[in-house]
């Protein structure tokens, strides 16, 4: 005697393993996910930085001046920029430039020019002897403009500093 | 707060009560997971899109302070040359600069460790890099990571050694520094 089909209204697809995956997933990447500072999402440019063989070796965190060489992704005119991490000598450093205008003072990032980057400079190793330097260049840039940032560092007695990288692709 | 708490508990024990239905055992039970999943692939997808995977590195560099002024034989020099053009050249001392094909970056490295590892240069060598202003940045990098690597083959080979004297490995101390193009390199440099 044949079967009497039964007519199918809805079905039920059990979700657990596909909610299992997700999860994982997704707290995978809560935790590698970083956020961008204050000063990387107010910017108009993204640096495309020089590609390295790969290693270990991380920025620092705490008390990192970071002198940014940039192509504007609008104007593409090249320009300095300066950030300070610290937000205590921050403060000192940008009050102690009478240059800056009052709305300058509240950025965490600046626009500068040379003869600025170096009074910054000097500022910063008078407020925080201990910050790191690091140069944070686009790889399409001449050099001429890397090494002007270097004589300003080396003038001001910060002979050690470092070049922000990049991991180099497979 | 407290009073809301007894209401609604005997709202619950009369709601029991009046309900003549026998409670039936449950062995197994379904939720529906669909507004979860909805939720968790929304997270999933934001945090996919925002996270860059590839952090940043960074390179340690020294310059030689500007008060101090470094004797150095020419013998005991090796030098890269980064021209304005970007073709990349060594010499050592006042020997004519050659040429390293600039798709075998790899070439640098294994020059410098060759060199470095010499007997009368081991740990006497100073490696000068002259970048020309014009040069790209990536490039200027890209002979700097090459010269990093060198250094690493250096500290290698160098660990094996034994100092007959203190009966330790050597120690190695670096010497390196990098430097514009001088004018007088620009002009060597012409026509190679």
């Amino acid at each position: 005697m044949p079967k009497v089909k039964k007519k199918r209204v809805g079905f039920v697809i059990d979700m657990t393993p596909l909610v299992d995956i997700t999860f994982l997933l997704l707290t995978f990447f809560m935790f590698t996910a970083k956020f961008k500072s204050e000063a990387e999402s107010q910017q108009k440019f993204t640096i495309q930085r020089p590609k390295v063989s790969p290693d270990t070796t991380t920025i620092p965190q705490n008390n990192l001046a970071v002198i940014k060489i940039a192509i504007d992704s609008v104007t593409l005119d090249t320009n300095y920029y300066y950030e300070l991490s610290n937000e205590t000598d921050r403060a000192k450093v940008w009050g102690s430039i009478s240059a800056l205008t009052e709305e300058q003072r509240a950025e965490p990032q600046l626009k500068v020019t040379k003869e600025l980057l170096e009074e910054l400079v000097r500022g910063t190793r008078l407020v925080q002897p201990t910050t790191k330097f690091a140069i944070d260049a686009d790889r399409r840039l001449r050099f001429q403009w890397i090494q002007d940032a270097m004589d300003i560092l080396r003038r001001k007695q910060a002979t050690k500093f470092t070049f922000v990288t990049e991991k180099k692709g497979a | 707060m407290s009073g809301g708490g007894e209401a609604l508990g005997g709202g619950g024990k009369a709601k029991r009560g009046s309900s003549k239905r026998k409670t039936k055992k449950r062995v197994g039970f379904r939720i529906d997971m669909t507004p979860l999943v909805d939720i968790t692939f929304l997270l999933l997808t934001f945090f996919m899109f925002t996270t860059t995977m590839a952090a940043p590195q960074i390179m340690e560099m020294s310059v030689p302070p500007e008060t101090e002024e470094v004797e150095v034989a020419e013998s005991q020099l090796l030098q890269f040359y980064v021209r304005d053009d970007g073709a990349v050249f060594y010499a050592i001392g006042k020997d004519e600069p050659e040429r390293i094909d600039p798709k075998k970056l790899t070439e640098v490295s294994e020059i410098s460790a060759r060199e470095n590892l010499k007997e009368e240069h081991l740990n006497k060598l100073i490696v000068a890099l002259y970048a020309s202003g014009d040069a790209p940045y990536g490039l200027v990098v890209a002979v700097l990571d090459q010269l990093n690597i060198a250094e690493g083959i250096i500290v290698d080979k160098m660990k094996k050694d034994i100092d007959p004297e203190t009966g330790k490995p050597v120690e190695r101390q670096r010497r390196f520094t990098i430097a514009p193009l001088l004018p007088e390199d620009v002009e060597r440099l012409k026509g190679l």
